[in-house]
């Protein structure tokens, strides 16, 4: 890997991938850590939901399809001020599932972002988070 | 038209011959007095005057009456009929001597009316004046409007409060469009077809499949047929009628058909996820090691890969199309922008078949209004057809500026095969391809509809141009976002501008 290709100044931004294939985490992992991310990768839904309650990562990539709570549903829990503080992650929602336009347009109103992850390399992914204030 | 030329010239030829004799007699007098008399001069201009004023006085006197008569036996129909005259009869026209093919049928005409006249009467007579009470429209189990010529509802009755959900004390005297916000499939919309019959037709009929209705507070949307039957100044103020036949139950298995295609879509994009990443982390892995016909595989595999998604996301965007599902979200964009990272993302696939894709882009190009993904899917089809159809030529130009319409237009010009003028017109229908070709070139067709759809949510228009043996050009049409902002702000639907920097959501041109 050329060291090069990869901007000078690592950041040192940590991101939550909550993902159930585990290929995808690690192609994931692979690119963000040679971006300079700090990854950490769950497949479970309700252990995803409490890492991201502890509030210390700046992104958390959600997958819809995960096991034993659903992407929406973590979302959701995240959102509620019942359940968690003020969230700093911004929450960008990475599936590969197509819904009715009604729903995608309700998790969108309550993510930070959307990806269809078939849309995107691991390294497009990475330009795009890179956008990510 | 006919009979009137014939009035026209059976008039003249009877002045004229009314002149002709005036004329005579005057000559004839003349020489009368003065040739053959040989009276003084005085006396000659006095028997030419007496005769001048004689014949004038009997020729006047036979002519009005046979000029008017044809008036007179229509104005003598018409006090016929009228039930404020009495003791007209009927006019005899077989006696008239001037027009008389033109008075037969128009006299004809004035009676047809008349019975017309007289039945609309008792027809009305019978009717109650009031739909509210009326058994029939109340009981009606479809939903059922009646507007006037504002186009504000007369009647509506309790199946249409029922589906819709609103009280019909409420839903009379508002405009029919605040309380029925509806999307169609086409452009073939109800308030586009109402304004076009107010224009041209007295009554008229037509009926829409699939529209969709879109209702406030979180109901489920509903999809029905609608009916509409017009009638121009109804003597009630009914001037529209609307009927809905709902079909939600039904169209919404039809939405189920989307699911399964989302579902399929989601199996297969998950292993092209893997593979796209697998085939990156490859190529980055490996890097400097690989040879160059390595390298070229590994490109190669790639671009197969990347087409893969595309076709991926083409079958989805079909199925929602076909569904009525197709919503765009458009944003103000930079088009130069989207069209660079459009073009970069496409540049792959052309490499590997050693085609250059050329771009220009006009200067100073105003932004559009765009859903950027779906667009992208646009230049994508566009792109990947001239790669197809290139042949042995190396070359696709990419050209962006502004039409004299002031629309920025995209076109995409390879110059392979060319398409033969027969297969043109069903170019962009679906699963449609050049017959010639289909041995020699895959595809599904799905490309150029999927396009049309695109761009005709977006307000443009696509076209093609092409010869034989020369290649073609593809292009498209996509309107200034100002403008666009413009226009929704205007239509009286103040749900789709949402934001005021431009989020313009659930955007369908079709609305209404």
């Amino acid at each position: 890997m050329d060291p090069n290709a990869q901007p000078a100044a690592p950041t040192t931004k940590k991101i939550l991938i909550i993902e159930d294939e585990r290929f995808i985490g690690e192609l994931y992992e692979r690119a963000l850590t040679n971006a300079g991310y700090q990854i950490t990768v769950i497949t479970d839904g309700p252990e995803g939901l409490k890492a991201a309650q502890t509030n210390q990562y700046d992104i958390i990539l959600l997958d819809l399809m995960i096991p034993n709570l659903t992407g929406i549903e973590i979302l959701r829990i995240l959102r509620d001020k019942e359940q968690t503080p003020e969230l700093k992650s911004k929450v960008i929602i990475a599936t590969n599932l197509e819904q009715r336009e009604d729903v995608r347009a309700d998790i969108e109103r309550q993510a930070d972002g959307y990806i269809v992850k078939a849309d995107l390399t691991p390294k497009e992914l990475v330009e795009v988070l890179s956008h990510i204030k | 038209m006919d009979n009137f030329k014939r009035l026209s010239s059976d008039t003249k030829a009877g002045l004229f011959i009314a002149f002709s004799i005036n004329n005579a007699l005057l000559i004839a007098g003349w020489w009368l007095s003065s040739q053959v008399l040989h009276l003084s001069s005085v006396a000659v201009l006095g028997v030419v005057a007496g005769i001048a004023l004689l014949s004038i006085f009997v020729l006047t006197n036979v002519m009005a009456p046979w000029l008017l008569a044809p008036v007179k036996a229509l104005w003598q129909s018409i006090l016929h009929l009228s039930p404020y005259e009495h003791g007209f009869t009927a006019p005899d026209v077989s006696k008239l001597g001037l027009g008389r093919e033109l008075v037969t049928s128009l006299t004809n005409q004035v009676y047809q009316l008349a019975t017309l006249a007289e039945k609309g009467g008792v027809a009305e007579a019978k009717v109650p004046n009031n739909l509210h009470s009326n058994f029939i429209a109340n009981n009606l189990p479809l939903p059922l409007f009646v507007l006037d010529d504002t186009e504000t509802i007369q009647f509506a009755n309790q199946a249409a409060a029922d589906y819709i959900g609103i009280h019909s004390e409420d839903l009379t005297s508002k405009n029919v469009y605040m309380v029925l916000d509806m999307a169609f499939p086409s452009e073939h919309t109800f308030d586009k077809w109402l304004k076009d019959v107010k224009l041209h037709n007295a009554t008229a009929g037509s009926s829409w499949e699939r529209v969709r209705l879109n209702v406030r507070d979180n109901h489920p949307t509903r999809l029905f047929d609608l009916a509409a039957y017009y009638n121009r100044a109804n003597p009630n103020k009914w001037e529209t009628m609307l009927v809905l036949f709902d079909h939600t139950s039904q169209y919404s298995q039809d939405d189920q058909a989307v699911s399964f295609i989302a579902l399929s879509v989601h199996e297969l994009r998950t292993p092209l996820t893997l593979l796209r990443g697998y085939i990156e982390a490859f190529e980055e892995e490996l890097g400097d090691k690989l040879t160059p016909q390595m390298s070229d595989f590994m490109q190669k595999m790639s671009a197969t890969a990347q087409q893969l998604t595309a076709f991926v996301n083409n079958i989805l965007n079909v199925a929602r199309v076909d569904g009525d599902q197709l919503q765009l979200q458009l944003h103000e964009e930079d088009w130069p922008t989207i069209i660079k990272s459009a073009v970069e993302a496409i540049a792959l696939r052309a490499k590997v078949r050693g085609i250059n894709l050329e771009y220009t882009v006009a200067p100073n190009l105003p932004t559009v209004g765009a859903d950027r993904l779906s667009i992208h899917e646009v230049i994508n089809n566009l792109v990947d057809n001239a790669i197809k159809y290139s042949g042995s030529s190396k070359t696709i130009k990419i050209d962006c500026h502004l039409t004299q319409e002031g629309l920025v237009e995209t076109t995409v010009q390879d110059f392979g095969v060319g398409i033969p003028s027969s297969v043109m017109p069903n170019l962009f229908s679906k699963f449609y391809r050049d017959h010639r070709n289909r041995a020699q070139i895959g595809g599904t067709g799905l490309g150029l509809y999927l396009s049309k759809a695109i761009i005709a949510a977006h307000g443009g228009n696509i076209w093609v141009r092409s010869k034989e043996g020369e290649g073609s050009t593809f292009g498209f049409t996509l309107v200034p976002y100002t403008k666009l902002a413009e226009e929704l702000k205007n239509s009286d639907n103040n749900e789709i501008v949402r934001n005021a920097h431009g989020w313009i959501k659930n955007h369908s041109l079709y609305r209404r």
